[in-house]
């Protein structure tokens, strides 16, 4: 104990040395005990005791001090140091009531008062650190069995004691809480008090044994349906004592189990995702090395599962990661770009167009960590483009060949109509001819009869009509391959404003019943171009003006014509070419759709959806713009710009 | 009807096939009359003593069977005909709701094309 090593504090009450104190040599006895013992010397009672109940471990009281002597023995007769009573002369009397009044000792200063002293006051001394000890262990454990009481009672978790057999022998109120519902505890199986489903799902019975057995502690994971509520406990047993007591511990984990089940499953969501997603993703660091990459980014790069981490990005992304690309850009401004288009170079040489979507990867803080790349493989995508011109062109001829039937039909109805009166008109010249021979009176007969001066004239009208009508089936016919055939599929300086004439003149057959078609042309210079995909582009653009026109005249009742107005002008260093219809004209919610592919208002089988985005892609070719305005007064105007030198010093794929 | 002829109405915007139809029937007797617009088809049926109406389907402005409808609000015992390069694109339904008594495909079939207005004007 600590203090074994304080010095020896004896306490020294006796009269002044003006009334007589000290003459018993009492402080000078006890300075015998040795170094270590403090003495204090006080001369009335209140001093005395004050000190005594401090730090004092003796006092020695003069019989001398009267009155006061006796209020110190009485003030510490119940606890206190122990009280030796020191007298000049003593009789039996005064012995006993000394220690009637609850003195542990009563010395009276004979001749030998210096040897006895020191050795009373070094036994009472023993005697009390003896006592003292005792006190602290108690106090001790009292404070321990205190702790461990306050623990076991607010502990969050359920705690219960066992024997040796499984019963219980204690609990504290949160098992009670949990499991007892105010039923006792002593001496109850476990089967009894704790769920079954909770016993077997952590198989608490051979937890139990293993415990007892002293083996490693290893806490388990018990599942209990409360209802409709699923609980999960941590469960741990200790072994306590040789007796085989063990201490069983359940704590409530549900809420951490989960939230750890959430966390599982949003990382296997978005691993899910990540792992599954069509297009290639990978995670870049600031120095542009990959840290995270999915099966499709190891497939689109040509790389083996898992090989991709730590390499840099400019290995195969050779204009994107370059200091102006989008990676790049990303990394170092923060910049967000969906969908540029790029080119992964492979190891094995092959290379795969790609579409790179880049966007930063910030943590909370905000603070730029790397990029997030997403690059969808586009090469089925470049295929089908070129598939849906092809598919476009069949349409825009099945149009095409529709309207050019209808304008066939009419000459040749009447050119047909007209044939069989001919051949009936040619039989009534054979008769007047035979009646001639036969004489002129029957000749004059027979003329009056058919009226031969009418027919002559009506065969003759008949013959130049059909003239006129085979005439117009062949214009036609001429128009048609000019359209099918003039183009060579190269880059070639073309007359835009000869492309706009020969498509108009195809389309109109289709539209003159309900359109006027008016021209403003400026003169143009030649623009590097494939002309027959330009045609395409504007018969488009006059079936879509002549459409809106319809459904504009269908909307509005009543019959009713429009305008198209087919316009050219120079601008900077290409043309513009514009159509502009006093049509339905494009509703604000789909103006930002119809270049899209399949992006149709029509009836089904009316519009293949595919015209505006087959337009929209030759211009691009071209390296123009397509974009449709709404016209002032209803209807709309799409413009097309064509720089004259075509797509930027290259040529092209067709 | 007394002594005088039937009268057969053309409508057609294109000339030709008036003229080619005027051709084939100018032996028949009938008083012949054509149009080239509805608008022209309309005022003759207010002003002439029509027996039956031949028009084309496809027109600027207004479709054959809206002429025929005209026509059967204005003469309701003339007889309705239509004649049309796409005759299969007309709809059935209404061809019947108008008592359309006949149509004709174009390029046509000269005696066929008589042989339908016979029978037409004989019992109009």
């Amino acid at each position: 104990m600590g203090r074994a090593r304080e010095p020896v504090r004896i306490v020294v009450a006796e009269p002044s040395p003006r009334e007589g104190g000290g003459k018993l040599g009492t402080v000078e006895a006890l300075r015998r005990i040795g170094r270590g013992v403090r003495i204090e010397v006080v001369h009335d009672a209140a001093a005395a005791i004050e000190l005594a109940r401090s730090t004092a471990d003796l006092v020695i009281v003069d019989r001398d001090l009267g009155a006061e002597g006796a209020r110190v023995l009485a003030a510490l007769r119940r606890s206190g140091p122990p009280v030796v009573i020191v007298t000049p002369e003593a009789t039996a009397d005064v012995a006993l009531e000394t220690f009637k009044s609850g003195a542990a000792d009563c010395v009276t200063a004979s001749a030998d008062y210096a040897e006895v002293l020191p050795a009373v006051a070094l036994e009472q001394l023993r005697a009390w650190r003896a006592k003292s000890a005792r006190r602290a262990v108690h106090q001790r454990i009292r404070s321990l069995e205190r702790l461990h009481e306050t623990i076991v009672d607010h502990f969050p978790a359920s705690l219960a004691v066992l024997d040796a057999e499984g019963r219980l022998v204690t609990v504290n109120p949160e098992f009670e809480r949990a499991f007892l519902a105010g039923a006792a505890a002593e001496g109850r199986p476990l089967d009894g008090v704790l769920p079954a489903d909770l016993l077997a799902s952590a198989d608490v019975p051979d937890l139990l044994a293993r415990a007892l057995a002293g083996a490693a502690r290893t806490p388990r994971i018990a599942h209990a349906r409360d209802g409709e509520n699923a609980r999960a406990f941590d469960v741990r047993a200790e072994k306590l004592d040789a007796e085989g007591r063990i201490l069983l511990v359940l704590a409530d984990v549900t809420e951490r189990e989960r939230l750890a089940k959430n966390v599982r499953d949003l990382r296997g969501y978005m691993e899910n995702i990540i792992n599954t997603m069509y297009s290639g993703l990978v995670v870049v660091d600031e120095a542009a090395r990959v840290a995270v990459a999915n099966p499709m980014a190891e497939q689109i790069l040509g790389e083996a599962r898992g090989s991709l981490k730590g390499r840099a990005v400019r290995d195969w992304f050779g204009a994107a990661a370059a200091p102006d690309g989008c990676i790049a850009r990303t990394l170092s401004e923060g910049a967000r770009v969906r969908g540029a288009e790029g080119v992964v170079l492979r190891a094995d040489g092959k290379s795969v167009p790609v579409a790179i979507s880049s966007s930063p990867l910030v943590d909370a803080d905000g603070t730029r960590l790397g990029a997030v790349v997403i690059f969808p493989d586009v090469s089925e995508l470049v295929q089908l483009q070129s598939q849906v011109l092809h598919t476009e062109k069949m349409a825009s001829l099945g149009r095409l060949a529709a309207g050019v039937a209808h304008e066939i039909n009419n000459p040749m109805g009447f050119v047909h109509a007209n044939l069989s009166q001919m051949e009936e008109y040619l039989g009534d010249v054979a008769r007047l001819l035979d009646a001639a021979r036969s004489g002129p009176e029957i000749f004059a007969s027979l003329a009056r009869a058919l009226d031969a001066e009418t027919l002559l004239a009506d065969f003759g009208q008949a013959i130049r009509e059909s003239q006129e009508g085979s005439e117009r089936i062949r214009h036609i016919v001429q128009d048609l391959r000019a359209f099918a055939y003039r183009d060579d599929g190269e880059w070639v300086p073309g007359d835009v404003n000869r492309c706009l004439d020969s498509t108009a003149h195809i389309v109109w057959t289709m539209m003159k019943h309900s359109v006027v078609l008016q021209k403003e042309y400026a003169a143009l210079p030649p623009v590097r171009c494939h002309p027959k995909q330009l045609e395409q582009v504007f018969m488009n653009l006059l079936v879509n003006a002549y459409q809106a026109i319809e459904a504009r005249v269908a909307r509005d009742g009543a019959g009713g014509t429009g305008v198209i107005v087919l316009g050219t002008a120079t601008r900077d260093d290409g043309v513009v070419i514009s159509v502009s219809d006093d049509g339905a004209g494009i509703s604000p919610e789909h103006a930002d759709r119809i270049f899209e592919p399949f992006f149709t208002t029509k009836e089904v089988g009316e519009g293949t959806g595919l015209g505006l985005s087959t337009s929209f892609e030759i211009v691009r070719r071209h390296g123009g713009t397509i974009r449709a305005l709404p016209r002032d007064g209803g209807g709309t105007i799409f413009e097309v710009f064509l720089p004259l030198q075509g797509p930027d010093g290259q040529t092209p794929q067709p | 009807m007394s002594g005088d002829p039937p009268t057969l109405l053309l409508v057609d915007d294109e000339a030709r096939i008036l003229s080619a139809l005027r051709r084939s029937l100018r032996r028949e007797g009938w008083r012949v009359l054509t149009a080239s617009t509805p608008a022209e088809a309309l005022r003759l049926l207010d002003e002439e003593p029509i027996d039956a109406v031949l028009s084309d389907h496809k027109m600027p402005g207004m479709s054959g069977l809206e002429v025929l409808e005209a026509a059967a609000r204005r003469r309701p015992n003339a007889v309705r005909m239509l004649i049309s390069g796409w005759p299969d694109e007309i709809p059935a339904g209404r061809l019947e709701a108008l008592g359309v008594r006949a149509l004709i495909p174009k390029p046509w079939d000269d005696a066929e094309l008589k042989r339908v207005l016979r029978a037409a004007l004989s019992n109009s």
